[in-house]
């Protein structure tokens, strides 16, 4: 009697499923977990840096340097509601025209990059040169809303300058001026 | 009639069992899991942004601390949650100091030293300021004088950060 063919060979498996249960449980403790510690919005803090003169008995050291080393820029950026003007110890940075602004408003909005670009020049100049040649000071009118001057602050600090990230002057001071 | 058992459902096949299809659960577990691992911050939030107040945006890239928290919306000055004076009322006022925010931060600073001396926990005067973005620049420099005034000489801005 001859054989019959070998059923085992047209035996399909049928499905196959894993066992991904014990993942479930993976994935139900892990999400909660991560969900608590999501953060969604993101939050950062702006450092304020009190001008040496108004940290008390610390101040004293600045005194004892010779004269020579302490050469000062005290550069400072007042935001009015014409534009920004920039200064420094020695002389104020005009604009195109005489008693305007150095960087202007254009239509009427703040122009925060071109603020940057002259404060670039300003510190490739300065570098090496004054011993404060990463302070700034920030003044403002009173009437002068909190976006601005906090804008002005990142103007201030870093540039974006073709496509590269330049540190200006990280340490910004707040100062109130005279209202 | 006598009870006759009947055959057929004697021999009914029993159900298989029930099989979830989980795969198109497990795409989904997957996809937030990798997407709330790049939210994941180890710290979690230290500071909870109030309500009536938008804060301003900022290029920076510094995290959050702890410290004391003051905030200034468009009508109250808060500390610590706690209403301290109104903001109008502040905008009107002659002078840098406001007197009522001085009194309740030098509370603060002596309830810290206190822990100072009691428990060694650092008083380091930091205090972190929650400023509605509208806010004049006027008002911002009242408050941040009260605190430096009041022991609390290390301040910090919060702002949502920008993505670059």
């Amino acid at each position: 009697m001859a054989y019959r063919p070998s059923k085992r060979l047209s035996r399909s498996l049928g499905e196959v499923h894993p066992n991904i249960t014990p993942m479930m449980n993976l994935m139900v403790v892990l999400i909660p977990l991560l969900l608590t510690s999501a953060e969604f919005v993101r939050l950062g803090v702006i450092e304020i840096n009190l001008p040496p003169a108004a940290m008390g008995p610390e101040g004293e050291m600045l005194e004892d340097l010779p004269l020579e080393e302490s050469l000062k820029l005290d550069l400072s950026v007042t935001i009015t509601d014409r534009g920004f003007f920039i200064s420094s110890s020695m002389a104020v940075l005009s604009g195109d025209i005489e008693g305007e602004p150095s960087i202007p408003l254009v239509n009427g909005a703040y122009d925060f990059q071109a603020l940057s670009m002259k404060l670039y020049d300003v510190k490739k100049k300065a570098e090496n040169r004054f011993t404060d040649a990463d302070r700034i000071i920030l003044m403002a009118e009173p009437s002068v809303d909190y976006q601005t001057v906090i804008s002005t602050m990142d103007a201030a600090r870093t540039a974006r300058i073709n496509g590269r990230r330049e540190i200006l002057f990280p340490e910004v001071s707040l100062a109130a001026g005279v209202f | 009639m006598a009870y006759i058992p009947s055959h057929k459902k004697r021999h009914r096949r029993v159900p298989r069992e029930a099989r979830l299809q989980l795969t198109s659960m497990m795409d989904m577990f997957t996809i937030l899991l990798v997407f709330l691992l790049k939210t994941y911050s180890t710290h979690g939030q230290l500071i909870n942004p109030s309500q009536d107040l938008t804060l301003p945006v900022s290029r920076v890239q510094q995290p959050p601390e702890l410290g004391l928290d003051v905030t200034v919306s468009s009508d109250w000055i808060l500390v610590n949650g706690k209403p301290i004076e109104q903001t109008p009322e502040v905008a009107r006022m002659e002078g840098f100091i406001i007197p009522r925010l001085q009194d309740e931060l030098i509370k603060y600073a002596l309830e810290a030293e206190k822990m100072e001396e009691l428990y060694g926990a650092k008083f380091s005067g930091k205090v972190t300021i929650q400023g509605d973005r509208r806010l004049s620049y006027r008002l911002l420099i009242k408050v941040m004088a009260t605190c430096g005034q009041s022991d609390f000489p290390n301040m910090r801005l919060v702002v949502y950060k920008q993505e670059e």
